[in-house]
Order: structure tokens, then C-alpha cells, then sequence
């Protein structure tokens, strides 16, 4: 009788170890939600100091005209030239990336045997480490001679030399997680296709690969977003010119970026007053969230879209 | 016929797709490479008797008597050159007019390449910089020193670009005092210099002097590290414990969901924006420190690894079996005992792994430092300075000192030293995240 006493527990304590549980509860919830609405605070910080830039008259020209001259008097924010040569560089660093990153990813997943897999992906993790920095220091000081001497540039530092640089930083990425999408395809896919007597290359490239491809197109997009999103080496790397290349598909042409004019002219504008200088630059710094929260959103629609085919299939 | 195209076909296929691992693997080779190979030189390299004066004025460091002696010997042997001005400048005065006009600014160059050479004259006045004090400290800088001296540069502009063209001095000047001076720099350099093999690994820890002329990076080193520190004591108690609500508390539902776009959102956000959100917040509103310091940039480093960190956390604590957990609440454990008895520990070396790589990303990260903790030039930062100091640091500098220094070509071994260090550093990291990795896989094999 005795025993079993100490094993019940007054309803007292009981209310006290509830309470004790709901508070630490709550303290994990708390936590957590700092941690996640963090990301509310850059919106709305990024936003507060880039719309007293807007609420001019010069939004409009902000997208279109292409006279950046934000030192002159009176100073003009014409930021077209300077979307136009994100664009280009971005484009330029996917279309380079995607198609070895692709066939990389192939040989890993299905052509490489299992131990050698093992020492080849880490080995390309090596070049998602490296900060980019060192990067833009090797596009500067090893690849922009080069370019000169070989490629007939007027400048190494140009839209090519910053485009290669990124698509060796999105390289690792694509590769890893088009190599994941490409392991999910599954076994019985594959035997199926051999069994019917495909080669190697048909079962890849018709069964196997039409049945990763969302997870392919999120790998995409997400070399995409380390693209736009790079600075340092586009700052080092593109040459810093705010013109369009004439014709727009010279690449040896210098362009400016979005995030190497944040990080370039952040240290003219005047920080603590808040000129239209340091407003536009946080208008640039909200352009490059919206773009990345789009591809998020992209990125899971993909995702819960493919989920479903699979449900429904 | 089509059976063997299709076996081409696949073989071409498989060709460029080992072909592409190639590639990747080629390329890594090639950034790395010459990092490395020229970052040694930045620790290891051939020094000249300017050096070990410079090793001993400036840092103490080195025998006084036997750099005594040899100096002697090389000043016996410098002593010649300043003879031979002395005598032509004589010989000058006494030349044709036309010749003196041809001769003199040819000879005001060479004076100036030998000074950069060798340093100034013994007992003229010393120069204020201290990169002016000493002659090449370097044996490879002394020798393309000593063709500035040897050899006159023209610029060809005839054909589409301009080319370089290099012609030797020597003959101008045949039959006048000044003749012996070209066989000496270009036969006797290393009489002058005597270079000797350096062992510089106070590279990593001595003070920069005169922008990085000479000296080493111990301040960037110093505030890379207090970043990267600072920023993982902020960002891992927060992102652990935003794992262990995701995986042990946290239900299904819009709230969830919610939280977790949100954390993938975070990490989307571009670098340079974190660095934005940093100068706006920490600094413009929250004002943790009167302008730029190491607090708020670790702040802003903090959030940019966050979801790496919980993502590591959440994928550690999701890999501990389910038996553990259940033989905990069966012993009578309640949830809080049983996540920090038996799954926190149990999940700790997959945070850990998880950590690591983060500290690696933090230290190599430059974009979100350079408005929130980042200067070009200042002194080692005191633990104590942290709350309101800024701070060099590796990645910032290494940007600095290869754009905007004002003598970039002089100072490239400090460069590559520099990036051999930040990416040895963020190697290292990761190579003690794979050991951790390993030993963990191992663990779980029994």
C-alpha cells in the first residue's frame, strides 16, 4: 500500500509539472519564432529604408532610364543598365553551369561505382566551401590576364570573367542536388528501361532524367539564386561599367550588378543621415529579396507540385 | 548499323559525363593550385639581407652579430655602386650638352631603380615609409627590381596594342663610369642581396607594417576569428533550439508551415542583403554599437548561418533512433530529461558537423561584414574591444589589399598568403566535419 503511494501524485504537483512543461514550451516557441521571423525583419527593414526612394518620382526611371550617375548634381538613379548586366551575368553563369553540372550529376548517381563516389563528392563540396572572395581573387589576378591575352578582351575584368567564376560557385550546387533527384528516380525505373533493352544513355536521358526533372529545375533554380545573389566576385570580377554591352551579347564588355553596386557604393553613401543614395541602394537590396523569395516560392510550388503527380500516380 | 550507333551514342554519353566530373575536378585544381603554391611563398621564400634587417628593426627577431657581419660585407660591396654615381656625375658635369641631355634623365631612373633595389644610400637620410627604408626584402621582387635598373621601358603603340618593349641601358652608357654597373646588378645580384631560404611562420601572427609591405596578417586572422566565434555563439543556441521545436514540440499546421517557409526563405536571402539588414538594424536602429564593430557584424553573420544550422540540428536529431527516445520515457524520463539526457547528447556530433561548416561559411563570408564590422586598415582588436570596435578581417582585406591597395603588384604574396590562409582555414573546417561525419557513421555501425 505504502509503495504504491509514492508513485501517485498530488494534484498539486501535477498543475505545477503542466505549468513547468507550458512554459518551456512556449520559451521553445519564442526562440524559434525569433529565429524564423528574422526574416520578416529584413523584409521590413530593407523595406523602410528603400521606400522613401520610391515615393519620388523616381521610380519610374529607377527601372528604365539607364543613367546611373548618383554622384552627380543633381544626381540621377537610372538603374536599368545595371538590372540588364545582373541579368546578363546570371544567364550567362546558368547557361555555363547546367549542362556539365547535369552530366556530372549523371555520373555520380548512376555511371560512378559506389567507392569512388565516396571520394568525388566531397571533393566537389571543396569548391562550394571556398569563400568567394578567394573566388574574385583568382578571377582578378589569374583569370583577367589570362582573358586579355588570349580572348582579345579590351579588359580581363568583364561579363565573361564574372560569369565563369559563377558558374564554378553554382557548379557544387546543382550538381548535389540534381544528384539527389536523380538517386530519388529509383531503382525499378531504371531496370525497366534495361529490361526493355535501352542502352545506358536512353534509359538516362529518357526514363531517368524526365522523371527527376522538378527536382532538376529546383537545382536550377537555386545555381540561379547563388548567382544573382554573389557579390564579391561579380564586384571584383565584372568591371563595374553601368552601360548595356552593345551589342547586348558581347560578354567581353564590363557590366555592374546589383548586389556589387550595393557593396561597391554603400561606403560613399552617406550611412547614418539617409541620403537618396543609400535609400536607392536598399531599393537594389529589395529588388534582390523579391527576386529571391520568388524563387522560393517557385522552387516549392515545383516541389509540392511533383509530390502530387506522385500521389495521384 | 543503328545497334552500333546506339553504342556510340551511349558511349559518347558516358565519355562526357566522366568528362564533366573531370572538368569540375580540373577546375578545383586550378583555383586551388596556384593559391596554394603562391600562398606558401608568403611563408616560405627566398629573403634577402634587407629582410633580416627589416626582421630585426622591426620585430627583434634574428642574431644581431652575424647579421652585423654580413651586413658589413654587403655594404663593402653596395658602397661600389655609390662610388660609381659619385664618379659619373662627376664625369657629367664635364660632358657635351647634348649627351648630358640624353644621359641625365636615363640616370635620374636608374638611380631611383637602385634605391628601390638596395634601399637608400648608408648614412643619407632616412626615408619616412618604412617601405622606402629597406631595399628588396624578397629575392624574386629583387630580381625584377634589377631589370628596371638594367633595362629602359618603352611602350609600342604601332600595332593594334600596346605592347612592351625592354631596352638594356648598358650600352648608353659604354666608356663612362657608370659601365660596371650593369655587369655587377645583372652577374652579382645575389652578392647584394644574399638571398637566403626564410621560414616566415609568424606570417600568421605579426602585425602588418607599412599597408601590408611588410609583416604579416595576424590582425585579419584575429578578427576572422572573433566573426566566425561570435557569430556561432549567437547563431547556435538559437538554431538548436529551433531544431529541437521543429522536430520534438512542433505539430502540423499552418503555424509550422509558416515557420519553416520562413526559415527557408532566410535562406535565400542574398549575402549582401544580410549586410544591408545589418547596417539598418543592428547599427542605424538598434544601435548595438556607435557605428561599424565585430558585435554587429557577428550579429549579421549569426542570421546568415542560422538555417544551416537548423537544418543540421533538425537532420542530427532526426537520425537518433526512436529506440533511444522510447527507452527514455519508458524509464519514466519526462520529455525535458529525455531531450537533454538522451537526445541532445546522442544528436551532438551531427550538430557539431553541422556547426563546423557554418563557421566555415562565416569566416569566408565577405559581402555581409563589409557596412556592419569590416575596416581596411586598423590594429589587432583586443577581446575586450569587441562591443565597439570594427575589425579587419581575412576575407575583407583580401579584397582590399588586391583592389584598392595602392601598390597591389608589389604586395601579391601577401595576397595569395592571405587566400591561402582564409581557404585553409575554411578547409580545415570542413575536413574536421568530415572527420566528425565519419566517426559518427561508424558510431552508429556498432
Amino acid at each position: 500500500m505504502k509503495q504504491t503511494e509514492q508513485f501517485i501524485v498530488s494534484e498539486q504537483t501535477q498543475r505545477q509539472r503542466k505549468a513547468v512543461a507550458w512554459l518551456g514550451r512556449s520559451f521553445l516557441f519564442a526562440v524559434t519564432s525569433v529565429a524564423a521571423l528574422a526574416v520578416l525583419a529584413i523584409i521590413f527593414f530593407i523595406a523602410r529604408d528603400a521606400l522613401p526612394f520610391f515615393s519620388g518620382a523616381r521610380g519610374w526611371d529607377f527601372f528604365t532610364s539607364c543613367e546611373w550617375y548618383p554622384t552627380a548634381t543633381p544626381p540621377k538613379f537610372g538603374a536599368g543598365a545595371i538590372f540588364v548586366g545582373s541579368f546578363i551575368v546570371t544567364v550567362t553563369a546558368v547557361v555555363l553551369a547546367v549542362p556539365p553540372g547535369i552530366l556530372a550529376a549523371v555520373c555520380l548517381s548512376d555511371l560512378l561505382p559506389f567507392n569512388i563516389r565516396q571520394i568525388v563528392k566531397p571533393v566537389i563540396e571543396i569548391l562550394a566551401a571556398i569563400p568567394s572572395v578567394v573566388f574574385g581573387f583568382f578571377a582578378l589576378v589569374v583569370l583577367a590576364p589570362f582573358m586579355q591575352d588570349t580572348c582579345g578582351a579590351s579588359s580581363g575584368v568583364n561579363a565573361l570573367n564574372a560569369s565563369v567564376i559563377l558558374a564554378i560557385m553554382a557548379l557544387p550546387t546543382i550538381v548535389s542536388v540534381s544528384e539527389d533527384a536523380l538517386q530519388a528516380a529509383g531503382r525499378e525505373l531504371r531496370e525497366g528501361s534495361y529490361a526493355l533493352g535501352a542502352t545506358r544513355a536512353e534509359t538516362i536521358v529518357k526514363v531517368v532524367i524526365p522523371s527527376a526533372v522538378s527536382g532538376i529545375f529546383s537545382a536550377v533554380l537555386l545555381g540561379i539564386m547563388r548567382a544573382m545573389g554573389e557579390t564579391m566576385v561579380v564586384w571584383m570580377a565584372s568591371g563595374n561599367a553601368a552601360q548595356i554591352p552593345s551589342p547586348i551579347y558581347n560578354l567581353l564588355q564590363p557590366v555592374r550588378t546589383l548586389t556589387a553596386t550595393i557593396a561597391g557604393d554603400m561606403g560613399e553613401a552617406d550611412q547614418m543621415t539617409g541620403s537618396a543614395h543609400y535609400h536607392v541602394l536598399f531599393a537594389m537590396g529589395l529588388c534582390l529579396l523579391i527576386f529571391s523569395f520568388l524563387c522560393n516560392l517557385a522552387g516549392e510550388w515545383i516541389v509540392t507540385r511533383q509530390r502530387k503527380r506522385l500521389r495521384g500516380g | 548499323m543503328q545497334l552500333i550507333m546506339r553504342k556510340w551514342l551511349d558511349r559518347l554519353f558516358s565519355f562526357s559525363a566522366y568528362s564533366a566530373i573531370g572538368l569540375i575536378i580540373f577546375v578545383l585544381v586550378l583555383v586551388i593550385g596556384p593559391i596554394f603554391v603562391k600562398g606558401l611563398g608568403a611563408y616560405l621564400f627566398q629573403g634577402t639581407i634587407d629582410n633580416r634587417r627589416m626582421m630585426l628593426n622591426q620585430f627583434n627577431r634574428g642574431d644581431e652579430g652575424t647579421l652585423e657581419v654580413e651586413w658589413m660585407e654587403v655594404k663593402q660591396e653596395r658602397k661600389s655602386i655609390y662610388d660609381m654615381f659619385s664618379a659619373f656625375e662627376k664625369e657629367l658635369d664635364n660632358m657635351s650638352a647634348t649627351q648630358r641631355k640624353t644621359l641625365k634623365p636615363v640616370y635620374k631612373n636608374i638611380k631611383e631603380a637602385v634605391a628601390v633595389l638596395i634601399g637608400p644610400e648608408p648614412g643619407a637620410q632616412l626615408p619616412a615609409l618604412p617601405r622606402r627604408i629597406y631595399g628588396q626584402t624578397r629575392w624574386d621582387r629583387a630580381q625584377l627590381k634589377a631589370k628596371d635598373v638594367l633595362f629602359e621601358e618603352t611602350w609600342d603603340y604601332s600595332g593594334a596594342e600596346g605592347k612592351k618593349v625592354l631596352t638594356p641601358r648598358a650600352p648608353l652608357f659604354k666608356g663612362t663610369a657608370l659601365e660596371p654597373l650593369f655587369p655587377k646588378i645583372e652577374k652579382n645580384l645575389s652578392q647584394l642581396m644574399r638571398p637566403r631560404l626564410t621560414f616566415y611562420p609568424q606570417f600568421l601572427t605579426d602585425k602588418a607594417i607599412d599597408a601590408h609591405f611588410f609583416g604579416g596578417i595576424g590582425a585579419e586572422v584575429a578578427g576572422t576569428i572573433y566573426l566566425a566565434l561570435g557569430a556561432m555563439l549567437i547563431a547556435v543556441p538559437l538554431g538548436v533550439i529551433a531544431a529541437i521545436y521543429f522536430k520534438e514540440y512542433a505539430k502540423e499546421g499552418p503555424t509550422l508551415s509558416f515557420l519553416r517557409t520562413c526559415v527557408n526563405t532566410l535562406a535565400g536571402v542574398p549575402s549582401v542583403v544580410f549586410g544591408l539588414f545589418g547596417l539598418a538594424f543592428f547599427i542605424n536602429t538598434l544601435h548595438v554599437s556607435p557605428g561599424k564593430s565585430v558585435l554587429a557584424g557577428a550579429l549579421t553573420l549569426a542570421l546568415l548561418v542560422l538555417p544551416t544550422v537548423i537544418r543540421a540540428s533538425e537532420e542530427a536529431i532526426a537520425a537518433v533512433p526512436h529506440t533511444y527516445k522510447e527507452a527514455a520515457l519508458s524509464l519514466g524520463a519526462g520529455k525535458w530529461r529525455t531531450i537533454l539526457t538522451v537526445i541532445l547528447p546522442a544528436a551532438l556530433p551531427g550538430i557539431l558537423t553541422g556547426i563546423v561548416i557554418s563557421m566555415g561559411r562565416a569566416a569566408g563570408e565577405t559581402a555581409p561584414i563589409i557596412f556592419t564590422a569590416a575596416v581596411s586598415v586598423g590594429p589587432l582588436v583586443m577581446p575586450s574591444e569587441v562591443f565597439t570596435t570594427p575589425t579587419p578581417a581575412l576575407s575583407w582585406n583580401l579584397y582590399n589589399i588586391c583592389t584598392e591597395h595602392e601598390a597591389v603588384e608589389e604586395i601579391r604574396h601577401v595576397q595569395y598568403g592571405m587566400a591561402a590562409t582564409l581557404v585553409l582555414i575554411v578547409l580545415t573546417l570542413n575536413a574536421l566535419a568530415i572527420v566528425i561525419r565519419a566517426k559518427v557513421s561508424r558510431k552508429l555501425k556498432g
